[in-house]
């Protein structure tokens, strides 16, 4: 186990984002966190990365609670823009390779050029796909030990969808963890070792995606619409 | 944490080099009148050097404000929050940036107006009865006797001062984005508790005694000015580490 959540919650004055969630993330796998908006996936993530303090519960990264050192090794990618406005893509590189030991430069400079970016663009003017894709080529730059990617996806052409997968997946080592959350569960449920079903701030359903196939001959698709097109919890 | 000031230091670049660029041009106008022995533009470049001195260093130290408030409140956080830096480390390399941007700002600014001064000496020559006057005008009324090295000290102790209150407004602003934040009024209540610390601080600084050396007494100014400064950016850190939320 490398990362686990222990009663996880994170309110918002009257408003509970993350109830009292409890998981733990083995390493290797790829999880897709499922949920519609609003169900928590960002909130858990941006807590497991550190930018959201929960309100009670924790967060434990190989075994320590999340700070400073976790964040050497986990790889956060926003649904949201989030870089000044005055850089270019050149510049989100040079950044990441100042702060992150683990960022290859050489992986991001293949990473963009596949990704038909050009170093002197401007970050600010790029449209949501080529965003989408920035954003991914410089998380995926990292050598890390835990990437969460909220919603990749966002923005990307469909044809785009699939290179865009094959390119996240070939970025990450075999012992590493991918956390990747999506409303495209389909796109998901081809990659995906593991899903974790989100819905009104709690995890309603975790389960082994082959596990599911094999003994409930259900598919990730059949139960996201188990859980969420009936309003009930569904048992794995 | 340099890697920081670096980056801290490109959010504000801009207004820095149009400050630069406006205290060029103000220095040329000056440099002419002087040259030229025209009142107008010595007047004029006066003028305009004086305004960029003061109104560039009052808004060095609110622009910090205003890129802490951006820095917390908006996407942009995240360039900063996911680094793998302690909050004490992101808010002391903001309030180091901007105190030495602010030091060197006011030092360039004194050494461009001894270096205009000289060359109002040599070339207009007078300046010397000028300032013999207001020194013979200051101790007869006041009893104060006006040296260069008193200038300096109490312009170093303004600069402090300055340097104090805007940390002042980041503490407030850091109230606001974490123990204030989602509830009502959370701005409001930051000002109010920015107005009354900048009243507490103002009240402090009052309290200092004046000691028989001047420079001393502008010395202690100065250190009372840094140690709330520095009470100031750890209860602050304190709270972005505990409470703060991006």
């Amino acid at each position: 186990m490398i990362l686990e959540s222990k009663e996880a919650t994170k309110k918002y004055g009257s408003k509970t984002a993350v109830d009292h969630v409890s998981l733990k993330l083995e390493s290797g796998l790829v999880y897709a966190m499922l949920g519609p908006n609003g169900s928590g996936k960002t909130t858990w993530m941006k807590m497991t990365a550190g930018l959201v303090k929960p309100t009670s519960g924790e967060i434990l990264y190989q075994n320590q609670p999340i700070g400073k050192e976790s964040k050497k090794e986990i790889a956060y990618m926003s649904t949201e823009p989030y870089f000044y406005n005055w850089m270019t893509v050149a510049d989100v590189g040079n950044y990441y390779a100042d702060f992150f030991e683990d960022f290859s430069m050489e992986k991001y400079q293949q990473m963009i050029t596949r990704m038909e970016l050009t170093e002197d663009m401007k970050a600010k003017k790029l449209s949501s796909g080529m965003m989408a894709k920035l954003k991914i080529a410089v998380t995926m730059a990292r050598k890390a030990k835990i990437y969460l990617l909220d919603e990749p996806l966002n923005g990307i052409d469909l044809l785009a969808r699939d290179e865009i997968m094959k390119s996240i997946l070939e970025a990450v080592d075999p012992d590493v963890t991918l956390v990747v959350s999506s409303h495209l569960v389909d796109e998901l449920e081809r990659v995906a070792d593991a899903a974790l079903f989100m819905k009104d701030g709690h995890l309603v359903e975790q389960c082994m995606v082959e596990e599911l196939r094999i003994s409930r001959h259900k598919s990730v698709v059949d139960l996201y619409r188990e859980i969420y097109g009936h309003g009930g919890e569904a048992v794995c | 944490m340099l890697k920081l000031m670096k980056y801290e230091f490109r959010k504000t670049a801009f207004s820095k080099l149009i400050l630069l660029s406006i205290t060029l041009l103000s220095e040329i106008v000056y440099l002419l009148g002087i040259f030229l022995k025209k009142d107008v533009f010595l007047s004029s470049g006066i003028m305009f050097l004086v305004l960029c001195a003061t109104m560039g260093i009052l808004y060095i130290g609110l622009e910090s404000v205003t890129v802490l408030h951006r820095d917390l409140n908006t996407k942009q956080s995240y360039m900063l929050f996911l680094t793998p830096k302690s909050s004490y480390q992101i808010l002391g390399a903001k309030i180091l940036e901007n105190g030495i941007s602010i030091l060197i700002t006011g030092a360039f600014f004194a050494a461009l107006a001894a270096i205009d001064a000289a060359a109002a000496y040599f070339y207009v020559g007078g300046l010397k009865e000028v300032w013999n006057m207001v020194n013979d005008v200051l101790y007869v009324s006041m009893h104060i006797s006006v040296d260069p090295v008193s200038i300096a000290f109490a312009f170093f102790t303004l600069l402090a001062s300055w340097i104090s209150y805007i940390v002042s407004a980041d503490f407030a602003v850091i109230l606001s984005a974490s123990v204030l934040a989602g509830k009502k009024a959370s701005g409001v209540v930051s000002f109010v508790i920015f107005i009354i610390l900048s009243t507490l601080l103002g009240m402090g600084l009052d309290k200092v005694p004046a000691l028989e050396s001047r420079e001393l007494t502008f010395a202690l100014y100065i250190a009372v000015s840094l140690a709330v400064s520095v009470i100031l950016y750890l209860i602050s850190g304190w709270i972005m580490e505990k409470k703060l939320s991006v």
